[in-house]
Order: C-alpha cells, then structure tokens, then sequence
C-alpha cells in the first residue's frame, strides 16, 4: 500500500501502518482508524440496540442481568466461568433470572468485578448500561 | 517514584512494539519488522468454533507469547520473567523493578485498561506494554499502541494484570536481563523465514496457515445461521476488517509489516530475491485489505445476503491461494 493510499485522518484512534513510502522503501506510518473515522456511528447504533433488547428480555424475566452483560462484553459461559472463578454449571444457571436472585453478595462481587461494574449497577441494569454509555460518552 | 527515561515509540503491534522497545532501551538496535519476522510473527487460524469465542475468528499472528521467546533464542537474548499466584507480590514486584530504574513489560486483559476508548475495549487478555514509572497512584505507561504515555491507576492495572480467563495474565511480567550488544541477524532471519513458511504450509492442523485460510473462506458462508440477528452478523462481518486493520497488525493482517521485515532482510542476507519476495507480499496485503473494507460496507449496508456471503468467501479463499504460491515461493528462496 502507498503512503497515500493509507493514510486515515482519526485522532480518535491513532495507529501504525506500515506502507510504500515514495523512494520505494517500506516503513511505518503514523495514521488513523479507517472502521473508526468511517463507521462509529454505526458501531453505537448497534450496541444501544443490543442494549435495549436485551434490557427488554430481562423487564420480561426471560434472561438475568448475567446475560445481559455476558453478551454484551462478548463473553462466554466457559469464558465468565473462569473469569469469575464459578463453576461452568453455576454461571449457566445464573443466566436465568430466577437463579440469579437467589445469588449470594460474594458472587455478584465477582461478575460485578468483571464486568467493570459495582454491585448495585448489576442489579439495576439501567444504571449498569447507563455508565457505559457515560464512559462511551467521554471518550 | 518518579518515571524512568524511556524512549517511547508507537508499535503496530503490542507484542513486537514492546519487545523492540525494551531491546532498543537496552541498547539493541532493531526494528519491529525485523522483531517480528526473526520470531516468524506471520500466521494465520481460523476458529469456528471455541469454547472462549462466542462466534467464528481468525487470528494473524503466532501465539502470544512467541514473539518474546522466539527472538529471544535466535538472539541470545535472556528475560528475565515472573508469574505471581498473588496480586500483591506481583505488584510489589512491580514496584521494586521500577525503583530500581528497570522498564517492565506487564501481560494485561486489554478491557481493563482505561485510557483505551470503550469502544477498542475487549477481554483479551495478551494485551502487553510497558510500565516506565509510578506518580502518586498511577503508573506511567509506554503502551505502542499510543502516540504518547499514558497514566494507569494503580487499581485498573492491578485488575487487567490479574483478571481470570482463558491466557490468564497471572501478573506476568519481563524484561530483558541481557542482551548481546550486536547481533549477526544473518541466520535468525532465515530460520524465521522457514519456521514462518513451515507454519503457514506444513501445520497438520486443518484450520491453521493455508488450510486454516480456506476453512475461514468456506465456512464464513455458515455466520448468517450463527447470528443471533442481522445486526449481530453485521457487527461480527464488520469484525474481520478490525481484525485485520484495527487490532495491532500494521495492516492487512500483518502482512504489510511481513513485506517490510524481507525487504529490510534483503540486504542484511544479501539476497536480492527476498526484495521480490517484499513486494508480492505488499500486494498480497492490498488483497487483505480489499477484504478488510469489503466486510466493513457490506456490514455497514446490511448487505449480507447469501451473494455477498459468497463473494465474501471468495475472495478470502483467492487469498488463500495466493499465500500458497508465495509461501512456497519463499520457502524456495532460503532454502
């Protein structure tokens, strides 16, 4: 790729690309996120909509508030099992809503833990996405 | 604590950035491409199925870690590494090094990591950069993927370098202990270069290298029944060109850094062929990156009918026999 070709004007997300510079040399480039500059907006569109169904699923019982941030961090049961240090059965109960009021503090500490969220925002979900979307918002 | 003067450099990659810059602050002279290549960086799986993916990827790069241990052995480089069972030592390790004027390089979960845009954040957790200083309760990052340090507070870095999971951190940390002062790159080059083809051509692995490339082109056609709804498959689609542009590799998947690494090797192994080999690399990389913004519009435009799918796995398979030619192609060259 040349030079010219490859750059991308993003300071949001800056990166190194290594292309054909003019005397024919290859070489690193200082440039920016072409899937950034060119479709965040619909990254965002994406996601709030996730947000709201599955946010819709669990008014309606049908999932946990587990599910709802296991899915949208993208996670796996195996995954959130060892992450969480739950056993695979467990996590996979906790999925569903009547289970997960049943689960002890001590474990809503560890899935709050990695989720990056506290307690209180995994039990309120709409304070839990509500702060994701503060951090999407400042960044 | 005060921070350590370090010369920070942005990399394509977290993994070869941090290893050449901790050699370059040692005293070595050498480039990423040149990191990258010795420790035969360039490889290709296809996963379609795995226990800590929730859908089909692809990876571009060797396994996390080998670039360290790779060039390491073909440079007679040593690091000195550490592993923690417990969050404190580790941090206090940590500590110790850095007052001890010694820049480490920390294994983190990426999406812990909060100087990094919610948007870039994942659970991965084979993010790796380097820790040049303690002011107050931050730390002092040098992090390639950034144009300048950035701060770390103590509890976010503590969560990244000790979060569970599949590769889990376990606090690990290095740095390199010793470090000849010059290097005959000569033959590490060729044994990466042949270890680098082996992997892509001879791996007995169906969905590793060529093989792995195929199945990628074959069975992409299949995403739309794994899907949970159209935006989803258009979220995942749109993936591959972050995968391939976004996600440290230098462009098209690595292969663009890969061209760079032969026509720097060109000279120093004083074969002229390998500066052929460069540029139909190069080209091959524009191939990728054809992919790359193919995937981002057609995910964009909802545009992910059986067709498109199809021209999709098409054009990922017309990569895959490209490679074939020139991996056996260099193959040949440093025989």
């Amino acid at each position: 790729m040349k030079e010219k070709e490859g750059f991308v004007d993003c300071p949001e997300q800056q990166m190194i690309v290594y292309v054909e510079k003019e005397d024919g040399q290859y070489g690193p480039m200082q440039t920016g996120s072409y899937i950034t500059k060119n479709y965040i907006e619909d990254y965002f569109l994406k996601r709030n909509n996730l947000i709201s169904k599955l946010k819709e699923q669990v008014d309606r019982e049908e999932i946990s508030p587990v599910k709802l941030f296991m899915v949208l961090e993208d996670l796996t049961v195996s995954e959130l099992s060892a992450r969480t240090r739950i056993p695979f059965r467990k996590v996979k109960k906790h999925l569903l809503p009547g289970p997960f009021k049943t689960i002890p503090n001590t474990l809503l500490e560890h899935y709050a833990a990695v989720f990056n969220i506290t307690v209180e925002q995994l039990l309120d979900v709409d304070a839990g996405y509500e702060q994701k979307n503060d951090e999407d918002a400042s960044k | 604590m005060t921070t350590i003067p370090f010369n920070h450099k942005m990399g394509a990659h977290c993994e070869s950035g941090t290893v050449t810059s901790l050699l370059n602050h040692a005293g070595l002279t050498i480039s990423e491409p040149m990191v990258f290549g010795i420790a035969s960086g360039i490889f290709f799986g296809y996963f379609h199925k795995h226990k800590s993916f929730p859908f089909p990827t692809f990876i571009v790069r060797n396994r996390p870690g080998e670039i360290r241990k790779n060039i390491g052995k073909q440079l007679g480089i040593r690091f000195q590494t550490f592993s923690f069972p417990r969050e404190e030592s580790g941090m206090e390790k940590l500590d110790e090094l850095l007052i001890s004027g010694i820049p480490v390089a920390c294994q983190v979960d990426f999406f812990y990591l909060d100087y990094v845009p919610s948007w870039e954040r994942v659970h991965i957790n084979v993010h790796f950069m380097v820790v040049i200083g303690k002011e107050g309760s931050d730390y002092i990052i040098s992090d390639s993927y950034f144009p300048g340090p950035v701060r770390l507070p103590e509890h976010s870095l503590r969560k990244g370098r000790f979060a569970g999971g599949t590769m889990s951190p376990k606090g690990f940390i290095f740095y390199p202990a010793h470090v000849p002062s010059s290097s005959d790159l000569r033959k590490p080059i060729l044994k990466g270069i042949r270890k680098a083809c082996f992997n892509m051509l001879s791996i007995p692995v169906p969905f590793i290298g060529i093989k792995g490339i195929r199945l990628f082109a074959k069975r992409v056609a299949d995403w739309p029944k794994l899907a949970r709804d159209t935006e989803h498959l258009s979220h995942e689609v749109m993936k591959i060109n972050i995968l391939l542009e976004d996600q440290g590799t230098g462009g098209a998947g690595f292969r663009y850094m890969y061209a760079t690494f032969l026509q720097q090797a060109a000279d120093i192994v004083e074969l002229p062929e390998l500066k052929e080999r460069s540029a139909e690399l190069m080209a091959i990389g524009d191939g990728w990156r054809e992919i790359s913004l193919f995937a981002a519009r057609i995910g964009k435009n909802r545009d992910l009918g059986t067709a498109r799918m199809k021209e999709l796995g098409d054009l990922i398979m017309d990569r895959a026999a490209v490679e074939e030619r020139f991996f056996n192609g260099l193959k040949k060259s440093v025989k």
